[in-house]
């Protein structure tokens, strides 16, 4: 695989020349932007693979070019990097479109790991995550009434259950595998479904969960 | 309130039971700690030596008579100074030009309905009417003018008051109360009118004039209303904003400003670095994501419990502890046993794995509460660990068991150790 075009999206000069020096030479930095607008106006121009996207900046963070570029760049890809550690943060930046979080301390090879698999089209999901995804399709504190929710949308199959607790617990996708007797390919495509669950979903479980995070 | 009863005597008599006999007289002041309105009557009741309840009803009497005695209430609200205040509301609305002119123009809007009435040809605008005017302007004056100290007592007065505060409720029980209670009203308001001028012929229109000055009133008195309660809230805003800064300030100062000064001096010794660095962190994200644990100081449930276990062995053993926790509940005696085990397990993996990580996973389920310790580290043959070093398993084992739970280690020579910990919700 030709190596993958980076974006970088961080107000802070210093995050920005750490990433630059930690991914040198291993992908291709097509170009970096330290405000909302610019990184509108450079992803649109330049559409690169994968972009890096910080969540907390002024004026609407990642969140807010995520939301300007949805649907006009179906090619770009974002993972989301942040220090912050509120689940509505990051459930709200998954759920607008980006295919993984990753703190900001991770390791060079993590991240790159992160970014490859982001180009490949797979989702990254890091133990923290899962545990975020977990809570919010927790089934404490449901109250279910009839036709309020549609299975397929709104639940997560006890596979998906599985495949999320074992990243909680700090396994590699490979270890799932292992673990779960089935191929990495097949976690893969577990985690990618409950990503597409987390994007689509806007009924019952997640509005109860986002409400009671007096989200929205 | 307690007082003490004598002087210098340590008898100690539940107030308001009785006033106090006996003492030298004190200036009238209206009560603050017996009071319920605006404290005239407690007040009284202090300066006469007499029992509250009695000025109360001498005062409900007379106001059901003509509503003089309402009047004199007010009058007297607005003349007298609070206990322990210097001024009265009404010193204080002359001293403010603003506000004396509102009242001013609140007079006139209550001369201009009852002429408004009159000429409507509405009865009883005689002497029997005018101390409820008088009444409802002194009640204005009172808002207006009150202390920031009593005006955050009507302010509860009014939330407190079952019929006011809670009209944006949507408690059904309160619903049906205030259906009830207004059904039984407008029953007896007609049966009184019907009374009086028989049947429909008089009721209709005493009703629909009521009607008009009723949404006459509101017409006039809406802005005013609106416009001090929005004072208020953004004089409110701005001094919660002003507090918030300053706790923000005081904490980044005490917390992060020091450690950073730490790290400087520290700066050669790369382990010490990093923990102070870890250290604060996991302060600052109890500080940003879990203000309860922040403010109760100990802690109270599971999630927060593997938090303190995480910063504690992050600081005496320099390991990262990953930290996933979903779901949390109180945490019981149970609980502590099973963070206890969970604490073994991970100095374990912490002091013999010899990985730079141990991930520690927590799970509130609808049955049971799970935990899991991981570490990638270099494992252990489970069956060959000699029975008498084996005390870390066995104590794990025991403590999970004498609370109904369960401990479950599997370790791969090279690839690292698993502890899951079970114990279910119902013992």
């Amino acid at each position: 695989m030709a190596q993958p075009r980076v974006f970088l999206v961080d107000d802070h000069e210093l995050i920005r020349s750490g990433i630059r020096s930690e991914l040198a030479g291993s992908v291709d930095i097509v170009g970096e932007a330290d405000e909302v607008e610019a990184a509108i106006e450079l992803i649109s121009e330049r559409l690169p693979d994968v972009v890096l996207l910080d969540v907390h900046m002024p004026n609407g963070g990642g969140l807010a070019v995520l939301r300007a570029l949805n649907g006009t760049c179906p090619s770009v890809r974002f993972l989301a990097l942040s220090v912050s550690d509120a689940s509505e943060d990051v459930i709200g930046i998954i759920r607008a479109g980006a295919r993984g979080y990753v703190t900001k301390n991770i390791s060079g090879p993590d991240l790159l790991d992160s970014i490859y698999r982001v180009a490949a089209g797979d989702a990254v999901f890091s133990p923290r995550l899962a545990g975020f995804v977990l809570d919010a399709f927790s089934l404490e504190g449901k109250t279910l009434e009839a036709g309020d929710v549609d299975p397929d949308l709104d639940l997560l199959t006890p596979r998906e259950r599985q495949v999320l607790r074992l990243i909680a617990r700090g396994y590699s996708y490979r270890d799932i595998a292992t673990e779960l007797e089935i191929s990495t390919k097949t976690v893969e495509s577990h985690v990618s479904s409950v990503l597409r669950k987390l994007q689509l979903s806007n009924r019952h479980q997640l509005t109860h969960w986002a409400s009671e995070r007096h989200l929205n | 309130m307690k007082i003490s009863f004598f002087e210098g005597g340590d008898v100690t008599a539940t107030f308001p039971s009785r006033a106090i006999i006996g003492r030298p007289i004190r200036p009238y002041r209206r009560g603050v700690e017996n009071d319920i309105l605006g404290g005239v009557c407690g007040g009284l009741a202090i300066r006469l030596g007499v029992k509250e309840r009695t000025v109360r009803v001498v005062f409900s009497l007379l106001a059901l008579l003509s509503g003089v005695g309402l009047m004199l209430y007010m009058l007297i609200w607005l003349t007298l100074p609070r206990a322990g205040e210097e001024q009265s509301i009404a010193t204080q609305l002359v001293g403010k030009r603003r506000k004396l002119r509102h009242i001013l123009l609140g007079l006139l809007v209550i001369a201009a309905i009852a002429w408004f009435l009159a000429s409507l040809g509405v009865p009883n605008l005689g002497v029997f009417t005018w101390p409820l005017w008088l009444s409802l302007l002194a009640a204005f004056g009172v808002w207006k003018g009150a202390s920031p100290d009593e005006r955050r007592h009507l302010e509860e007065l009014l939330k407190a008051a079952p019929l006011i505060g809670r009209a944006a409720s949507r408690d059904k029980r309160n619903f049906w109360l205030r259906v009830a209670l207004g059904a039984i009203l407008v029953f007896f308001g007609l049966r009184i009118l019907r009374h009086f001028g028989g049947a429909w012929g008089f009721a209709a229109p005493a009703l629909f004039g009521t009607l008009v000055l009723l949404v006459g009133v509101l017409i006039l008195l809406a802005p005013w209303w609106l416009t001090t309660l929005d004072d208020l809230s953004g004089e409110r805003r701005a001094r919660m904003r002003v507090e918030e800064r300053a706790n923000v300030a005081a904490h980044l100062h005490d917390s992060v400003l020091q450690t950073l000064t730490l790290i400087e001096r520290s700066a050669g010794d790369e382990a010490a670095v990093t923990r102070l660095a870890r250290n604060q962190e996991r302060e600052l994200r109890v500080w940003l994501f879990d203000p309860d644990r922040a403010e109760a100081g100990t802690a109270t449930t599971y999630g927060s419990l593997l938090r303190d276990l995480q910063g504690e062995i992050e600081n005496d053993y320099g390991v990262t502890i990953e930290l996933v926790t979903v779901g949390d509940c109180d945490a019981d005696e149970r609980i502590i046993a099973l963070v206890a085990a969970a604490r073994e397990a991970v100095i374990n993996a912490a002091q013999w794995s010899n990985a730079p990580t141990v991930a520690l996973y927590g799970e509130v389920g609808t049955d049971s509460i799970e935990l899991f310790v991981r570490d990638l580290g270099r494992g252990f043959d489970v069956e060959a660990v000699p029975s008498d070093r084996r005390g870390i398993a066995l104590s794990i084992d025991q403590r999970m068991q004498l609370h109904g739970g369960t401990a479950t280690i599997k370790s791969i020579i090279g690839a690292g150790t698993e502890v899951q910990l079970t114990l279910p919700r119902t013992p």
